[in-house]
């Protein structure tokens, strides 16, 4: 601490040829002892050139923000999360700190220290014109300008060292171009605290304390004007970004009216999308958990934010030219168009990482799949799997284009009653539970739990897809029709409760239907047995179980412990290097799993890799998604692959065989 | 260019199959109908003619009041007129009948192309197009891969057993019959749904059917349902089985 | 207005095979009605079909010659057909259902105001013809309602052609009249796809290889056994992702949609991204040692076994019943 003061006081050394007096450490702050009034005068000139320069960036921003299109169905409610979340993440900087604590941490004491400073600047700028409010003669004063030198001291340590991070560590999720812009703001910052710090070794009154006070003036002053246009803007627009930001993870918001399909073009992209990537602090937390990019997709969601940002600033708000490109085009632009492509929009696991991770408030999702959206209903992607897929969901009414007969014999095979009002509970089979042979083995393992609990159940005679994978590929036509046929069905059958293996139809049903009508209450199978885990078998089996967190159980539904109750019942629970929010995608969301081959890596198969490295007897599931793509990744990798459980069958395992269900 | 597609509704392919109490069709109060997939093709094949060729297409669609839901579909596809026949009775019409329908629309139209598919998912004959265009008087050819549009009239693709092709030249106007899988579909959109409700659907009133040359007269489970039958034996046994199913249910040597 | 007519088709001198299963069904149907059954042969330079034709059970055989019945065309055919039926007043047309009948024939049948009962797959005292409806979920039975010639194609493999009686039958030529005005197609020569790509979603049969197999070294067996059917070659998609075969032999659903004829599974025990893939296919034939397999699931046929003994010896026996 003592060689980074040494450090600190550098700034203020280099000027001391000028200094006539020696330099010592005093408790109080010099302060320069009379202002001429040129002096009161160039400071106001200075103040209003900087102020200019500022308006003269921000307005055209400002502009761009206010001429975006409206957002309809914004509301400020609820307001007491909304400022909760400004509570936590701006101020207290939770979410900084959380993803990376030792930059968070850095991160925070700058925006403390500035909070801090705020007054001391004030002070500052109006001590030439008499109009100071705080003086190092005063109680308050003093106390004030010591409680701010100690911030100033955290913040000049910390940007050294996020600045030694950026130029010397340089991490790639920070961008493979070093900006020099960073560069001159860290110094400024820097200057700034140096400058003001060094007013505590120098005698009031003298030159030296006159050439420190105009230096971090000046600084100030040239300081306010960069703020707009670089990704500093983010100290002006994020407090308000996280506190605006739409209500829900990965909320997809209704299209408004009849010209609405999505973000095709500027015209499309709203108020609060605006906002948002001219928000964007280039942190990269998006693109560093983010599926695709980590295994050599196109699709790099903090690209895409700033593609919005810089077609905003080219094209503007109201343009008709398309945002993404047909085909990948190679250019120089910055960012590169490859970005803004469709393949890049298309490779999105829909995981949710970015969406969580980003400290701003970016709703990554919803842009995403606003783009999607903007594609799909219009016609103009053209994919061979997806197209297949959009007509197996128009036509079979299942995701896997399988004849809805498969369902019935499935369904007669297992004896499952058919919900007819008087059980408790409608188990919800799924696209995979009804069809996948796999989904299908968990579905029965966890009939087989609900009868051992005696918990009684019934199936919908007819059940369609949930539209899940419509949804997150931007069909808002196969969507709607597949969520109004559900609601129909769940009240036709005087459906009360639901219960599910899928994580997605759990989120499906339970939010994204809302847009067209309320279903029934929904939960997944991991909660209903971590509810009733009394009554269920614990196992003394001392085999390891690595739990992998599905992304639309963990971070869509906030379901992390429960899944968890259930392993640590049938065995020893392993984590995985990224777990519970971090969780790694299986590669199957965002209707990926119907697509075709992916470029690069299989997401799957890094996962799995991951999921093997722990040395884990058993794969832990509870997404019936995840479970097939981890059955093929798992058996390309290894001859003796770990166990691949759901953690229905986890419990259903331990269940006197042979349950007899009276039927 | 002006394309009239001659489409037809038909029960879903997995839909469930219950005999009517008539003996003669299958219960209709639990089937959900949807577009004949040859007819979907034969659109698609028409509404890529127009984005190449420019032009109008026109969809035609003869049975109940519920066709009417694979008109719109049509429309929100791309076409850009549809034409309903309104005829409850269509079940009672023969090949022949259901033609003489279509060629009276198709006479007024007066188009240069008449596209439909290959044959219905449902009753399977395979034999409307051809004697439309018989009707129409005008010259046809049959499970078209290929379709280009040349000074003369067209150039199409037949496709023949075994792997073999044909290309055959035509005057127009000209009827084609579409084979399934030619083109890639497209799916409906939000947009064409939107478009679709600013688009003209017409309805004609059928004339009174004529007896048909041809009747159905009953219906019947095949006695052969889909089950797995397990073949076993040394694999000599086994071979001989395979065999036998090969040359006689699979047909196939 | 009495008989069986049977139209037999060739191409440049060569019988379409299914021709002589419709001989079989014109016979068989002309012996059921105590009718007489002749047969017919339309194009140009036909005289030796004819001759064979002449060592059949038929009561004549018309050699319908015209130059402008060289090539194929519907109008040709239609034409030379009709002046043949008008002329000779069959009770019964019988076609093969081939392509080329099912390009001519409805329009044939329109002149006569009568509607082909096309692809039939029995025929019952009545006659009754019965056909399938819904892709082969339904029969139906069907009834000529009025007079007329009844035209009828029957389906391949319906009747033998080993079924065809023998016997003697005089060749009567009769030559149609046409004008060259009265074609208005312009047939082209017939063609292959030149490259031959792999175009699996057009194979009609298909033999699949799966993980089963084990080693890439032992893809060959299951090779034999595909060119011995005259089947493309498939596999899921381990094997290709192994680089065993090339992506574009993968069926399922990140791979190709398939819906041949046959599909010989072996060594596939069935996840439902194959499945989905493959799920058209008329008949599925399983060779898979795990008899819980969900291949077994959609098979027609099962083999419960070793596939490396099973699949030679269906090689050899299809080989050996192939002549």
């Amino acid at each position: 601490m003592v060689a980074l003061v040494c450090a600190a006081t550098v700034g203020a050394r280099s000027m001391g040829a000028a200094f006539s007096s020696g330099l010592h450490l005093s408790a109080t702050l010099a302060e320069p002892a009379h202002f001429s009034g040129f002096e009161a005068a160039l400071l106001l000139v200075g103040v209003a050139i900087s102020a200019g320069l500022f308006f003269w960036r921000f307005g055209p921003i400002l502009g761009t923000i206010f001429r975006s299109k409206k957002d309809t169905n914004f509301s400020l409610h609820p307001i007491g999360r909304r400022v909760w979340d400004f509570f936590w993440e701006v101020l207290c900087q939770g979410k900084v700190i959380k993803q990376r604590p030792l930059p968070g941490l850095a991160h925070a004491f700058v925006f403390w220290g500035f909070l801090a400073f705020a007054l001391v600047s004030l002070n500052h700028l109006a001590n030439p014109l008499g109009l100071a409010f705080l003086t190092p003669t005063g109680g308050v004063g003093n106390f004030y300008f010591i409680f701010a030198a100690i911030w100033a001291l955290l913040v000049a340590v910390s940007i050294t060292g996020l600045f030694v991070r950026r130029f010397f560590a340089r991490p790639i999720w920070l961008g493979t171009k070093v900006s020099n812009e960073s560069g001159v703001i860290a110094f400024l910052i820097f200057l700034l605290m140096a400058s003001y710090l060094g007013a505590f070794f120098v005698d009031d009154g003298g030159t030296a304390v006159k050439v420190l006070w105009w230096t971090h003036t000046l600084t100030l002053l040239i300081f306010l004007p960069l703020i707009p246009q670089t990704k500093h803007l983010h100290l002006v627009l994020s407090p308000l970004t996280v506190f605006l930001k739409r209500d829900g993870f990965s909320k997809i918001p209704p299209l408004s009216g009849d010209e609405d399909f999505g973000l095709i073009a500027g015209k499309d992209v709203t108020q609060l999308i605006s906002l948002q990537v001219y928000s964007c602090v280039e942190c990269g937390r998006c693109t560093e958990h983010c599926p695709a990019s980590n295994t050599g997709k196109v699709l790099n969601p903090k690209e895409i934010i700033l593609g919005v940002q810089s077609y905003l600033n080219q094209s503007g708000p109201a343009s008709d030219a398309p945002l993404l490109t047909e085909a990948l085009v190679e250019s120089r632009d910055n960012p590169p168009a490859k970005y803004m492509s469709m393949e890049a929009a298309f490779e999105c696991t829909t995981c949710g990482s970015c969406e969580y991770q980003c400290p701003v408030g970016i709703q990554h999702l919803p842009i995403i799949i606003g783009l999607r959206r903007g594609a799909t209903n219009t016609g103009a992607w053209e994919d061979t799997h997806g197209t297949k897929l959009f007509l197996a969901l128009e036509k079979q009414g299942n995701a896997l284009g399988l004849s809805a007969m498969e369902r019935d014999k499935f369904i007669q095979k297992q004896g499952f009653p058919i919900f007819d009002g008087t059980q408790e509970y409608c188990l919800w089979l799924g696209c995979m539970g009804g069809y996948d042979p796999k989904g299908r083995e968990i579905v029965a393992d966890f009939a087989r739990v609900m009868q051992h609990l005696g918990t009684t159940f019934g199936v919908l005679k007819k059940e369609k897809c949930t539209g899940d994978p419509a949804r997150r590929l931007g069909n808002d036509l196969v969507f709607q029709t597949m969520a109004e046929s559900g609601l129909k069905a769940f009240e036709a059958a005087k459906v009360q409760k639901i219960v599910s293996i899928c994580p997605h139809c759990v989120r499906t049903i339970s939010n994204d239907w809302r847009e067209y009508g309320i279903a029934p209450e929904i939960e997944h199978h991991s909660e209903f047995m971590a509810r009733h885990k009394e009554r269920l078998p614990k196992q003394a089996s001392g085999e390891s179980i690595v739990y992998h967190d599905p992304c639309y159980l963990g971070r869509y539904r906030d379901v992390y412990d429960e899944p968890r109750e259930i392993v640590k019942m049938a065995g020893e629970l392993v984590e995985a290097p990224r777990s519970h929010e971090r969780s790694f995608c299986c590669g199957a969301g965002g209707g990926l799993a119907f697509l075709g081959e992916e470029r690069g890596e299989r997401v799957s198969h890094v996962r799995a890799a991951e999921l093997v490295g722990t040395g884990a007897q058993i794969v832990g599931t509870a997404c019936p998604f995840c479970n097939t793509m981890f059955r093929d990744a798992l058996s390309s990798m290894s001859d003796a692959p770990p166990q691949l459980l759901d953690i229905a069958q986890l419990t259903a395992r331990a269940l006197p065989k042979m349950q007899d269900t009276g039927e | 260019m002006k394309i009239l597609v001659a489409i037809k509704q038909v029960p879903e392919r997995d839909a469930q199959i219950n005999i009517a109490d008539s003996g003669r069709w299958i219960d209709e109060s639990d089937v959900n109908y949807t577009i004949n997939e040859p007819d979907a093709y034969a659109l698609e094949e028409a509404l890529q003619l127009k984005e190449k060729n420019g032009g109008e297409v026109v969809v035609i669609c003869a049975g109940p009041e519920r066709v009417t839901s694979t008109l719109r579909e049509a429309l929100a596809k791309g076409a850009d007129r549809a034409i309903h026949i309104e005829s409850d009775d269509i079940g009672e019409r023969d090949t022949l009948g259901v033609a003489e329908m279509l060629a009276e629309v198709a006479k007024a139209e007066a188009p240069d192309l008449i596209l439909t598919g290959l044959q219905s998912d449902d009753l399977g004959l395979g034999q409307t197009g051809v004697v439309l265009a018989e009707l129409l008087g005008i010259p046809h050819a049959t499970i078209i891969m290929q379709v280009e549009v040349t000074d003369s009239g067209l150039k199409v693709k037949r496709e023949l057993e075994d792997g073999w092709f044909q290309h055959v030249e035509m005057p127009l106007p000209a009827l084609l019959t579409i084979q399934s899988g030619g083109n890639k579909l497209r799916y409906a959109t939000l947009m064409g749904i939107k478009k679709a409700k600013t688009k003209e659907t017409r309805t004609v009133q059928a004339g009174a059917a004529a007896s048909p040359a041809i009747t159905l007269e009953r219906v019947y489970l095949p006695k052969k349902q889909k089950k797995t039958e397990m073949l076993t034996g040394t694999p000599a046994e086994v071979a001989a089985k395979l065999v036998e199913k090969l040359k006689f249910e699979v047909r196939v040597i | 207005m009495s008989g069986v007519l049977v139209l037999m088709e060739q191409r440049g001198g060569v019988w379409n095979r299914m021709s002589f299963e419709a001989l079989a069904a014109g016979q068989q149907l002309a012996a059921k009605l105590g009718m007489e059954c002749s047969a017919a042969v339309i194009g140009e330079g036909i005289d030796a079909l004819c001759a064979e034709l002449a060592g059949k059970k038929l009561a004549k055989v018309f050699a319908v010659q015209h130059a402008l019945l060289k090539d194929y065309t519907s109008d040709g055919y239609v034409a030379a057909a009709e002046l043949l039926i008008r002329q000779t007043d069959p009770a019964y047309v019988v076609l093969p259902h081939t392509y080329q009948v099912r390009d001519f024939a409805p329009a044939l049948a329109t002149r006569f105001k009568q509607v082909l009962i096309s692809d039939v797959i029995a025929i019952h005292d009545g006659p009754v013809f019965v056909r399938q409806l819904l892709q082969g979920k339904l029969n139906a039975d069907y009834k000529q309602a009025d007079a007329g010639p009844c035209f009828v194609s029957v389906q391949a493999g319906t009747f033998r052609a080993e079924a065809v009686e023998a016997g003697a039958a005089s060749v009567e030529n009769f030559t149609p009249q046409l004008e060259a005005g009265q074609i208005r197609n312009k047939p082209g020569e017939l063609f292959r796809e030149a490259a031959h790509t792999v175009d699996l979603g057009a194979a009609s049969v298909i033999v699949s290889v799966g993980r089963g197999i084990g080693e890439q070294e032992n893809i060959g067996i299951v090779e034999e056994l595909a060119s011995a059917l005259g089947a493309e070659l498939a596999a899921s998609r381990p094997i290709c992702d192994n680089g065993w075969l090339p992506m574009e032999r993968q069926v399922g659903s990140s791979g190709q949609t398939v819906s041949p004829k046959l599909y010989l599974a072996v060594g596939i025990s069935g996840a439902i991204q194959h499945l989905v893939g493959m799920k058209g296919s008329k008949t599925v034939i399983a060779i898979n040692k795990d008899e819980n397999a969900p291949i077994f699931e959609v098979a027609d046929y099962g083999v419960v076994g070793d596939l490396f003994e099973v699949v030679p010896a269906l090689t050899k026996a299809v080989l050996a019943a192939k002549g």
